[in-house]
Parts: C-alpha cells; structure tokens; sequence
C-alpha cells in the first residue's frame, strides 16, 4: 500500500508523543483536540492511508471486522476538502508531538500504528503518554505502562493502576507496538459509562480528569476551564 | 490545500505487509518435534499447549506479531500493557530423543491471508530447525454434550496410520478443519514435513451471547494422547478438577446469561456480539 506523509523537517531534541483517538466515549481525541486548541503547536505530519474509511460499518469504528472494510471516500468541512488521516503536532516547550489518531478498517490497523512509529523514531520519540477511556467502576483516572517501573512512578501523582482487558484500535496499538521499539509509554484512562447506543458518544468530563493528570505531569499551563460548558 | 503539499517534503514508500519478530534465544535442537495448537474452538487447542509448556518447563525463544491478529492490546492485571502474539517455545529431552518445538499464542489471526502468512512464517521454523514430524492440535466439534472426549486424527502420509491405531486414535476420513491449526498441518504436508493432527471432541458450546467456552475435558483427553505419543509424562490430574469446576461454571453462566438476555429483550435492543468470538 502506498502511504504519503510529509513535514517541513522539524528540529526537535527529546519529545514526548501524546497520542488519542476517538475510542470509548472519545477521551483520548477530546484530550487531544484540546491540547491542539489551547497550545496551538505546529502541524508536521499527515498520514494517509487507503485502509481511512469515512464511512464505518462496525459501530464503534475501532472495532473492525475483516469483512466490514468500511468506505472510503473524501470529506467536506467549510467547502475544504478533508481526507481522513492522522495529524501529528509538534509543540516546542515543552518539546511535546501531539498526535491525533484515525482509526483504520481491520487491513490497515497494525500498518498504521506502525508508520506512526516509524515517524516517532525518526523524530527520535523515547517516551510516551496514551490518553484513551475506560468503562469499569474505578479511580477517575487510572493508568497502564510498559513497564511496572513507570507504574511505580506514576504513583507520586496519585495515578495507579486499575482496567484489566483488552485495549482496541488506534491508541492501543501505537502504545503496544511501541514496545518493540522500546518506547516507554505510559497509558491514561478517564473512568466513563459506556453508551452502548453508541460508545464513541463524548464524554468531556471524563476528558477533563485526564486533562488535569497530564496537566501535572508535563507541567503544562493550561486553562482546563473552557471544557466546562461541553458537560 | 494541494499548493501547500508541493511545498512539503514528500515521501512515498512502500510499506510491506510483514510480520515481526522477536527472537530470545536460538536452541539447538535434536531431531525435534514440532506440536501446535492455537486458540480456536473451546480453546482445546490451546488449553493442551499452555498446560504442556507448563509441565514440561519448556522455553520460549521466538515471538510473532502479524498484522493480522486482532487489532487491541491486553492490559494486564498488574497494568502493563502486553502485544498479542504467537508464541514458539523449546523442550530439551534429557534422555536423548526427540527435542521438542512448541507453538502457541493468545490469539491468531483473523483474515484467512494472515492465517496463512502465520503458518508459512511458523513452518519456515519447522524448516530451520529440521522438524522430523508436526503434531497440529485441534477441535473436532460435535455440536452436542460430550461425555467422554474421544480423540481423532488425520495424518500426511499413509505410514502415519499405524501411529493412530498405536494409540487408539479414530481416523477421520470427512470434514474440515479450519483456521491456522488446520493450515499447520495441511502446509506441512506441502513442504515434505510428515504431520498429523489430532482433534478432540467438543461440544463447540457457546453461551446465549455467543462466548465461547473454555473446554478442559477436551484438552485433557488430547494431552493424554499426545503424552504416550511423545512418550513423556504429564499429570493431567489437576485438569481434572478444574475441568469439574469449569462444567459447574458453564452451567452458572448459561443460567446468568439467560436471565441477563431476558432483561434485555425487556428493556434495550441486545448489544452485538463480539465479532472476534
């Protein structure tokens, strides 16, 4: 499959990759999106992939089937053309590739998680922070790592472990894979309900408990109050 | 939009679909067998796998990855994160026979080309390390109760049918065995490799949800096969209490399930099955 990507050759030292996409209740893009609209990084990468449908036939769409490859097509936002695909920001202090996943139909999962980590690499990405949601009862937020030492560290900020069970799409994949490419990641759940009438239904407030985690951990100034109004 | 992409440094490239790999160790090994059984059917199986890795202390050396496998990550109970794989691992035999290759893993893939890639990258390392003769695991599905577990088996080439009869093994001479665990032993033929495969029955139960259930007695009359087969010894007798345990838990869960899809018809549509089960 051919794969397009393009940057104006950023200049970075040691960044961090924050990774989300739509997921449960979409925590982690709601995260996202909002550390896009509040630090305003530059935008570096774009990924396409022919394995983007704009259209999904499973419901939610990280979930995919190898029967059900969804459709593919092009979207139009403000008479702009928009093709679906992951955009990857770069904030500069702190050095911070703020990345916005897409989920890919069932061929295109395991390639895409790993383009992007190849483009981490490149950028020379050591260390990593997946936000995503969790339906079970439990803490606010509670997190999972690659290995029980960042665990371990996690504790000072008063995050400890608490979702057993299988991690699904985009994110999941990125912070699994990384492994392989000994990334240390580290991964933050926001505690929501599921809606089972559609799990990808947002949840802001959700995403704000993991706002303020990231908030303390990477030391950002950050107004988390404009997400109010969003409950 | 596009003026601005002539601007951008472009790259193309093709990214191949392959399959990664993770190697741990390179054994050598003597003569070996190779025995394969991944999750399928009433995780038959699978469940005879990890239990004979278990008993035997057998060593893992070689992690797969496809791109195939189902697209999600395990969190696990101490909350690392761990990749779905398939698994080798090795078994010196002490009193100098035949060595033993393992294969095994928490999943397998999905599509039928990813099935096939991870059997042709799995009888690559049967190739490698010389593999004398491949014992795939599988599920013989009856669709109905099953007392007591018989074992069938198909084998390669017509020298093998004494094995079966050695050890009381029905031959089945109709039907299909699907999934990778069928390709392992149907692609070994193609590459020269004798190869036999052995299925237990099950009852291919599944709960009114459609979860698949884990099937203890079925595993348990395979690895007794499979045991006097290998000539070593393994103590099937704590499966036998658990395969006791996990019949009572059958019965609690199809009762739960019940009463839980009566609520639902009541009050919501059902929520889809887990497409992956």
């Amino acid at each position: 499959m051919d794969w397009v990507k393009y940057f104006k050759e950023p200049i970075v030292k040691d960044p961090i990759a924050i990774v989300g996409s739509p997921g449960l209740r979409s925590i982690g893009e709601i995260v996202v999106d909002y550390l896009i609209e509040e630090l305003k990084p530059k935008l570096i990468a774009e990924l396409y992939s022919p394995h983007f449908p704009i259209l999904y036939q499973t419901k939610p769409s990280y979930i995919p089937h190898p029967d059900l490859p969804g459709q593919a097509g092009i979207l139009l936002k403000e008479g702009q053309i928009e093709l679906p695909r992951i955009k990857i920001y770069l904030l500069n202090n702190p050095e911070l590739l703020i990345t916005k996943g897409y989920h890919a139909n069932f061929y295109g999962q395991y390639e895409v998680a790993n383009q992007v980590l190849d483009f981490f690499q490149e950028m020379g990405v050591k260390k990593m922070i997946v936000v995503a949601g969790y339906g079970k009862e439990g803490k606010e937020v509670c997190c999972a790592a690659t290995d029980l030492e960042l665990i371990k560290e996690l504790k000072q900020y008063d995050i400890d472990i608490g979702y057993e069970g299988p991690f699904y799409g985009f994110s999941g994949l990125v912070f699994g894979l990384g492994i392989l490419r000994n990334i240390k990641s580290i991964c933050l759940f926001g505690k929501t309900q599921p809606n089972l009438e559609d799990l990808e239904y947002p949840d802001p407030k959700a995403a704000k408990a993991v706002l303020e985690k990231l908030r303390i951990i990477l030391n950002l100034s950050i107004d988390l109050s404009k997400l109010d109004y969003k409950f | 939009m596009l003026i601005e992409y002539k601007k951008a440094y472009l790259l193309v490239q093709k990214y191949p679909k392959i399959m990664q790999s993770k190697i741990y160790k390179e054994p050598e090994l003597k003569e070996p067998y190779m025995v394969t059984g991944l999750p399928g059917i009433g995780y038959v199986a699978k469940l005879s796998m990890d239990y004979l890795i278990k008993e035997l202390k057998a060593e893992l050396f070689e992690e797969l990855y496809s791109p195939s496998f189902p697209p999600y990550v395990l969190i696990k109970k101490d909350g690392t994160v761990e990749l779905l794989k398939n698994e080798f691992y090795y078994w010196k035999d002490t009193r100098s026979r035949n060595d033993l290759i393992i294969f095994t893993g928490n999943t397998q893939a999905i599509s039928p080309e990813g099935q096939y890639e991870v059997t042709y990258e799995a009888l690559n390392r049967a190739e490698k390390f010389k593999v004398k003769k491949l014992i795939a695991t599988a599920a013989y599905v009856t669709g109905k109760y099953v007392e007591k577990p018989k074992v069938y088996g198909v084998v390669s080439d017509p020298e093998l049918l004494d094995d079966l009869k050695k050890y009381d093994i029905i031959p089945m001479d109709a039907g299909s065995i699907s999934g990778t665990n069928g390709l392992l032993f149907g692609l070994a033929k193609l590459r020269g490799i004798q190869s036999l495969c052995l299925l237990s029955e099950t009852p291919g139960y599944m709960t009114p949800s459609g979860r698949v259930l884990t099937d203890v007695k079925a595993a348990q009359a395979l690895l007794e096969v499979l045991s006097k087969m290998l000539d070593i010894k393994i103590d099937t007798k704590p499966l036998e209490k658990e395969a006791k345990m996990a019949e009572e838990f059958v019965q609690k869960l199809e009762e739960l399930e019940r009463r839980w899809i009566e609520e639902m018809r009541k009050s919501v549509t059902p929520p889809p099955k887990d497409i992956y089960l």
